[in-house]
C-alpha cells in the first residue's frame, strides 16, 4: 500500500514537472484526482482493506491526494502566470508612436492677453464695461475734451461714417458713456475693438484696447502708479520695474506714460527696448478736472484716474510676435501655438 | 521735431552728454524719437596723400596712384587730371558710403585694381562757398594742415548731432528749436538765451510801400508786415543750409531759406511776397469767394468763402497759412519783399489744408496752435537776418493789424492743491522754482500762489495743468505706489457666458480667429446674397482704407470663409475655428442714429474628418450645455447648400444657421474643399443660457434597452421621426438616439432604414418586460400614421 502510494506521489510529481501548459495540468488531475483517477480509485479500494487498517491507510491516501493537488495547484499558478506574461509581451506597442486625437483648440493671442488683463483688474474689484464701437463724436471726442478741430484729433486718424458718427478711436468713450450714467465710487475697465486708418507692421486699422477708470474721493498720482504697477507686474513678472513718464493725452491733466523696465534684457539696454531699457505699455493720468465736470461729477469733491492699454502691443511683447498683422491674418499655423 | 544740437547751443548752454540731455526730455515729457549723426552719412572717407600718380597703360584719361591713408598704403584709379604728388585729398575707402548714398567697393577699372575713390567736393555736397577748393572742377584738395587718416567729416564739419524730438499736441510752441530751448533749460538749470533781434532800418516808412486790410479778424487775429528793399538773392551760407537740411527742408535761396530758417528756429511760420506782383501794392485779408489759385507746387486751387485768403486789391495771392501763390511769389528778378508774419486761426487752416489735401510746415504750425507773441519774434528775427547777412535794406516800420490786445492767464491757487493731486509733499519753494524756471513766473502769498501764464502756454488752464508741469519736472520717482482697490466687482452673469462660449469652442477643439470688423461691398456678391436682403444694408465708411476695409459687417460668415480660404490656399488642410465678434445692424441709412451691435459666434470647420454633422454636434453640445432648447429646420440661405443648411429654431425663433457653403460661393472664393459654417446669435445664448442646471434624480433600478430598425419614407427627416415616437411614448421612454441611417436595395425605392435605441427607465421601480413590450406597441402604432414600419 505505501509503495503504491510512493509510486503514486513520485510518477504524479515527475509528470507534473514536465507539464507545458494548463491543458496538459488538466489531463494530469483527470489521471489522478478525476472520477476514474488513479488516487480516486486508491480511495475506493478502501473498502477492501481490513476495517482496523482502513484509518491509516485513509489517512496516506489523503495525504498524498493534498501532495498531488497543491503540486498541480502550484504549477497552475506558475503556468497562468507564465503565460499573462505571454500575453503582456505580445501585446507590446511602440510606445513612442503618436496618433492623432481631437486635440484642445485655443484662444486668439489678443484673447488670452485680454483675458489677462481682466482677470487682474477683477481681482482689484473692476467692473467689466461695453460700449458701441460705432460711437458719436460727442463721446468719442468732445466729452473727452477734443473739440472739434482739436489738434489733439490729428494724434488719432478716425474712420468717419456721418460728421457726427464715426468708429471709436479710443476705448476713452466708454470713459464718457460709464461717468454720465453712473455715481462715484467707479472703479470700471472697458475691453473691446478700436480703429484708426493706419496700416503697418505696429499699427492696424483695428486693434483691441482697453480703458480703465477710477472716480472717487481723494484719488491721486499713487494711487495710479500702484493700481498700474500691480497689474504691469501681474502681466509681465514679478521682477520688472515702472516708471511713470510725462505725457500728453486730452482727457487726463497731468498725463503720463507708464514704461516697464525691459523684460528681455532686465533693463541693461537691447533691441527690444531700443536700448533704453524700458518698454512704454500704456498712457495714463488724473482725470482732467473738465471731463469730470461734463459728465456732471463734482470735480471738487472727486477725483480720478484713467488709463489706456494697447492689447496688441501686450501680446505681441509677452509672446514675441514681431508684426502686428500676424495677429489678424488668422494663419492657423499661428493659432496652433498659443493654446 | 528735428533738433540739431549746434542750434540749440545757441540759445541754451549744454554741458551734458547727447545722451544726458535726451534723457532729461524724455523724462520731462519730450519723448527721442533718434539721435541723428550727420557724420553717419559719409562713412569711410579719410585725409590721403597721393605718393605717385602714373597713367593707366589702357586708358588715355585715367591716371593710376598709390595714396597713404594712415593705416596703409592703397593703389586708386582715377580720372581726376587735377591732383598732383603730394596733395592732400579725401579718400571713399572700400565700403565707404557718400552722401548720396554710394557704397564705393573695391573693384577693377580697365584691369587695374582700385581700392577706392578720390572725392570731389561735390560728392561731399560742399559748394565753394562751404568750404575753400570745393567748387574746383576735379577732386578736392585739401590744406597742408589736414593729417593723414583723418576722418573726412571732422575736416568739412559735418558733425552735427540731431534729436528727433517727439512733440505732443499739447506743446505747439515746442515744435520750435527756442521752445525745446525753454524746456531744456529749466531742467538743466541754465538760462535761456534769445538770439539777435536788432536791425538797422533806412528812413522810409513801410506805409509807403503797401497796406493792409484785414476783414477777417476772427480767422486772422494778427497779421504784421514788413518790407526789404534792394534784396540780394544768393545761396544761403552753409551753416543755414546744413541747419535747414538737418531739420528736413532743402535749402532753396537766402529769400526762401529765411523764411523757414525763422520758422524753425522760433516755430513762426512766414511767408515772402514779391511787391511787384501786389496789384494796388495792398494784402487784403479776406474770405475768398470761389477764385482759383495757383499755389508754389504748381497745382491749382479753388477757394469758397469757408477759406480764408490773402488777396491784394484784386484776387488772391496765397492760401493763408497753407502756401503761397505761384504768382505773388518771389523770383529771379525780386528786387522788393514783403514779409508776412501772421496768426491764422488754427480750425480755418485744419479746415482748409483738409480740405485741399495741402500740407506744409506752415500749416501744420497753424493747425497745432501759434501764440500770439511769435509773429513779432519771428518779424524781428527775419529782418535781424536780412540786416546781419547784408541781403536787403530794411524799412522802417511795421504793419501789425491786432484784433485784440493779448493778456497772460494769471492762475491763483493753493500749493497744497498741487501736493493733493500728486499723493505726495512737495515743498513750496521747489515748486516756485520749477514755475519760474519754465518761465510761469509764479510769486507767493503763504500757501496761495500766483502764476503768471505766457502767452505760448495756451495749454495751462487750471491746477492740474500747473501740477502736471511741477511734477515733470519733479521728477515721477518721488510718486509712490499706493493699490487703489476694493473687493466688489467682476464680470455680469451675461459676460461670464460670453467667456463660457468661447472656452466650450475650445474645448471641442476649435482656434479662435480675430478678423477686421470691416469687409468689402463685393463680399455680399460672393456669398450670393439676393439684392434686396437686409444683409446688404450694411454701413460704409466715409473715408475707408481702401475699398476692401469700406464697410461694416453685417454677417461673420464673410470673413470666416475667406479666413478658410486663406488657409486652404497655404495648405493648411483642416481644421476648427471660431470668431466671436460684432455685426453692425443700421436702424436707417444713411445713419441718424447709432446702429445695433450684436455679437454673433460664427463656426467654421473643415477638412477630412468634417462634415454638416460635425458642425451640428458642436452646436447641439453648445446647447446641451446651455440649457437652451433647440431644433433645426431646413432653410436654404444664399451662400449655403440647399440640401445641407438648416436654420437653429429656440422657441420658435431662429437664433442661427448651419451649412455646407453652396459650391457657387465656394467658386467665388477659389476653394475646391468643402467647408461648413454656421452663424448664431451669441447674445441670445449668453442671455438665455442656464449656468446651473435643476437636480435630476438618477435612477436606483434598472433601465430597458430595445433597439427598433425601421422603413422610413426617405425624404422625411429623422426629427420628425423622433418626435412621433416621443409623442406615441409615456414617460417612461427616458432617452432614445439613431444610431444608424441606411439606405439601399434591400431597402426598396423611395425608403430608408433607420436603427434607433430606445432607453426606457422608471425611477421608483424595476420596468416589467410588459410594460416595455406594451410602450413599443403603442410606439409602432403612432409611427404607422406616418407611413413608418418595422424592419
Amino acid at each position: 500500500m505505501l509503495e503504491k502510494i510512493e509510486n503514486i506521489l513520485s510518477s504524479a510529481s515527475s509528470k507534473i514537472k514536465a507539464v507545458k501548459d494548463l491543458a496538459q495540468l488538466g489531463d494530469i488531475r483527470v489521471k489522478y484526482l478525476g472520477k476514474n483517477g488513479e488516487i480516486t480509485a486508491l480511495l475506493k479500494s478502501l473498502k477492501n482493506y481490513p476495517s482496523q487498517e482502513r484509518p491509516t491507510a485513509g489517512k496516506y491516501i489523503n495525504e498524498l491526494r493534498q501532495k498531488v493537488e497543491k503540486l498541480i495547484l502550484d504549477t497552475e499558478n506558475e503556468l497562468s502566470r507564465i503565460q499573462k506574461e505571454r500575453k503582456l509581451k505580445e501585446e507590446e506597442i511602440d510606445v513612442t508612436l503618436s496618433k492623432a486625437s481631437l486635440m484642445r483648440g485655443g484662444l486668439h493671442p489678443i484673447t488670452l492677453a485680454k483675458n489677462e488683463l481682466v482677470n487682474a483688474f477683477i481681482g482689484l474689484g473692476y467692473d467689466v464695461q461695453e460700449g458701441p464701437e460705432i460711437e458719436t463724436d460727442f463721446y468719442n471726442f468732445q466729452q473727452l475734451n477734443v473739440p472739434k478741430d482739436h489738434p489733439a484729433r490729428d494724434m488719432q486718424d478716425t474712420f468717419y461714417i456721418t460728421d457726427h458718427i464715426l468708429l471709436r478711436t479710443q476705448t476713452s468713450s466708454v470713459q464718457a458713456r460709464t461717468m454720465e450714467v453712473s455715481k462715484p465710487p467707479i472703479r470700471m475697465i472697458c475691453p473691446g475693438k478700436v480703429y484708426r486708418s493706419d496700416d503697418d507692421a505696429t499699427h492696424s486699422p483695428m486693434f483691441h484696447q482697453m480703458e480703465g477708470l477710477v472716480v472717487d474721493k481723494g484719488i491721486d498720482i499713487c494711487d495710479l502708479k500702484g493700481s498700474l504697477d500691480e497689474i504691469a507686474k501681474s502681466f509681465f513678472g514679478k521682477g520688472i520695474r515702472t516708471r511713470l513718464r510725462p505725457s500728453y493725452f486730452p482727457f487726463t491733466e497731468p498725463s503720463v506714460e507708464l514704461d516697464v523696465s525691459c523684460f528681455n534684457c532686465n533693463g541693461n539696454g537691447c533691441r527690444l527696448c531700443k536700448g533704453t531699457g524700458w518698454i512704454e505699455v500704456l498712457g495714463a493720468g488724473i482725470v482732467n478736472p473738465v471731463v469730470l465736470e461734463y459728465s456732471g461729477i463734482d470735480s471738487k469733491v472727486y477725483s480720478g484716474f484713467a488709463f489706456g492699454v494697447g492689447i496688441e502691443r501686450c501680446a505681441m511683447l509677452k509672446y514675441g510676435i514681431p508684426d502686428m498683422r500676424f495677429l489678424f491674418e488668422n494663419d492657423i499655423r499661428f493659432l496652433r501655438q498659443y493654446k | 521735431m528735428k533738433v540739431p544740437l549746434s542750434w540749440l547751443k545757441e540759445f541754451v548752454d549744454i554741458e551734458i552728454s547727447i545722451q544726458e540731455l535726451a534723457d532729461k526730455l524724455v523724462s520731462c515729457g519730450f519723448e527721442i524719437e533718434e539721435i541723428i549723426y550727420m557724420r553717419d552719412n559719409i562713412k569711410n572717407v579719410v585725409v590721403g596723400k597721393i605718393l605717385t600718380l602714373e597713367p593707366h597703360t589702357n586708358s588715355n584719361h585715367l591716371s593710376i596712384c598709390k595714396v597713404d591713408v594712415g593705416e596703409s598704403v592703397i593703389q586708386i584709379v582715377t580720372g581726376a587730371n587735377n591732383v598732383k604728388v603730394g596733395d592732400l585729398v579725401p579718400v571713399a575707402l572700400d565700403n565707404a558710403v557718400l552722401i548720396d548714398g554710394t557704397v564705393i567697393k573695391t573693384g577693377e577699372l580697365r584691369g587695374v585694381v582700385s581700392q577706392g575713390m578720390l572725392c570731389s567736393g561735390q560728392e561731399l555736397d560742399l559748394t565753394e562757398d562751404d568750404f575753400a577748393g570745393a567748387g574746383v572742377n576735379g577732386i578736392l584738395i585739401l590744406s597742408k594742415n589736414a593729417k593723414i587718416g583723418q576722418d573726412i567729416n571732422d575736416i568739412i564739419g559735418n558733425t552735427e548731432v540731431v534729436l528727433d524730438v517727439d512733440v505732443t499736441a499739447n506743446r505747439p510752441d515746442c515744435n520750435s528749436i527756442l521752445g525745446i530751448a525753454r524746456e531744456v533749460a529749466a531742467v538743466t538749470g541754465k538760462e535761456l538765451k534769445l538770439p539777435e533781434m536788432t536791425y538797422r532800418v533806412n528812413n522810409e516808412s513801410v506805409h509807403y510801400y503797401v497796406t493792409v486790410e484785414n476783414k477777417a479778424f476772427d480767422l486772422c487775429p494778427r497779421y504784421m508786415a514788413a518790407a526789404v528793399k534792394n534784396v540780394i538773392q544768393m545761396t544761403s551760407p552753409k551753416i543755414i543750409r546744413d541747419r535747414l537740411k538737418a531739420v528736413g527742408v532743402r535749402p532753396i535761396n537766402n529769400l526762401v531759406d529765411i523764411t523757414n530758417y525763422v520758422l524753425f528756429e522760433l516755430g513762426q511760420p512766414m511767408h515772402a511776397f514779391d511787391i511787384e506782383n501786389l496789384s494796388g501794392r495792398k494784402i487784403v485779408i479776406r474770405r475768398a469767394s470761389g477764385e482759383k489759385i495757383v499755389a508754389l507746387d504748381g497745382k491749382e486751387y479753388k477757394l469758397d468763402n469757408s477759406d480764408l485768403a490773402i488777396c491784394d486789391s484784386e484776387k488772391p495771392i496765397a492760401i493763408a497759412g497753407v502756401m503761397g501763390g505761384e504768382y505773388s511769389s518771389i523770383c529771379d528778378t525780386t528786387t522788393t519783399v514783403i514779409l508776412e508774419s501772421a496768426r491764422f486761426a488754427r480750425d480755418s487752416v485744419r479746415h482748409t489744408s483738409r480740405k485741399l489735401n495741402l500740407k506744409s510746415d506752415s500749416s501744420q504750425r497753424f493747425e497745432k496752435g501759434i501764440d500770439y507773441i511769435s509773429q513779432e519774434l519771428g518779424m524781428k528775427r527775419a529782418l535781424a537776418l536780412f540786416d546781419k547777412y547784408g541781403w536787403g535794406e530794411v524799412v522802417s516800420g511795421c504793419i501789425d493789424e491786432i484784433k485784440e490786445s493779448y493778456e497772460d492767464r494769471v492762475i491763483t491757487y493753493n500749493y497744497q492743491e498741487i501736493n493733493k493731486i500728486i499723493g505726495k509733499e512737495i515743498p513750496k519753494e521747489a515748486i516756485i522754482d520749477i514755475l519760474n524756471a519754465l518761465t510761469l513766473i509764479t510769486t507767493s502769498d503763504g500757501n496761495i500762489l500766483k502764476t503768471c501764464v505766457p502767452n505760448y502756454r495756451e495749454d495751462i488752464v487750471g491746477v492740474n495743468d500747473i501740477t502736471e508741469e511741477v511734477i515733470r519736472i519733479y521728477g515721477y520717482d518721488i510718486v509712490e505706489a499706493n493699490i487703489y482697490s476694493n473687493t466688489k466687482g467682476g464680470m455680469t452673469p451675461e459676460q461670464m457666458r460670453m467667456e463660457k462660449l468661447k472656452d466650450i469652442m475650445v474645448g471641442k477643439g476649435a482656434f479662435e480667429i480675430i478678423s477686421y470688423s470691416f469687409i468689402p461691398p463685393k463680399a455680399f456678391d460672393m456669398l450670393n446674397v439676393e439684392e434686396n436682403s437686409d444683409l446688404r444694408k450694411a454701413i460704409s465708411l466715409s473715408n475707408p482704407l481702401g475699398v476692401d476695409f469700406s464697410i461694416m459687417r453685417t454677417t461673420l460668415s464673410y470673413s470666416m470663409i475667406k479666413t478658410i480660404a486663406y488657409n486652404l490656399a497655404r495648405n493648411n488642410k483642416e481644421c476648427r475655428l471660431f470668431e466671436l465678434a460684432k455685426i453692425y445692424l443700421p436702424k436707417s441709412l444713411p445713419l441718424t442714429e447709432l446702429p445695433v451691435e450684436k455679437y454673433n459666434l460664427s463656426i467654421g470647420v473643415f477638412g477630412e474628418k468634417e462634415d454638416y454633422y460635425t458642425l451640428k454636434a458642436i452646436i447641439d453640445d453648445i446647447m446641451l450645455i446651455f440649457g437652451i432648447e433647440v431644433s433645426y429646420e431646413r432653410k436654404s440661405l444664399s451662400y449655403l447648400h440647399t440640401g445641407r443648411s438648416a436654420s437653429i429654431l429656440a422657441n420658435g425663433k431662429e437664433i442661427g444657421v448651419l451649412g455646407e457653403i453652396h459650391p457657387d460661393v465656394l467658386d467665388n472664393f477659389d476653394i475646391d474643399k468643402k467647408i461648413y459654417i454656421a452663424e448664431l446669435d451669441a447674445e441670445y445664448v449668453a442671455q438665455k443660457g442656464i449656468d446651473i442646471k435643476p437636480y435630476k434624480a438618477v435612477s436606483r433600478y434598472q433601465g430597458m434597452e430595445r433597439d427598433l430598425a425601421l422603413i422610413v419614407p426617405i425624404d422625411m427627416a429623422v426629427s420628425q421621426l423622433l418626435s412621433q415616437i416621443k409623442s406615441g411614448a409615456t414617460s417612461i421612454l427616458d432617452n432614445l438616439e439613431v444610431f444608424d441611417v441606411y439606405q439601399g436595395k434591400q431597402i426598396g425605392a423611395g425608403k430608408k432604414s433607420v436603427a434607433i435605441k430606445l432607453f426606457f427607465q422608471e425611477y421608483t421601480r424595476t420596468l416589467t418586460d410588459n410594460e416595455v413590450n406594451l410602450e413599443i406597441e403603442n410606439i409602432l402604432s403612432k409611427l404607422k400614421e406616418i407611413d413608418v414600419h418595422l424592419r
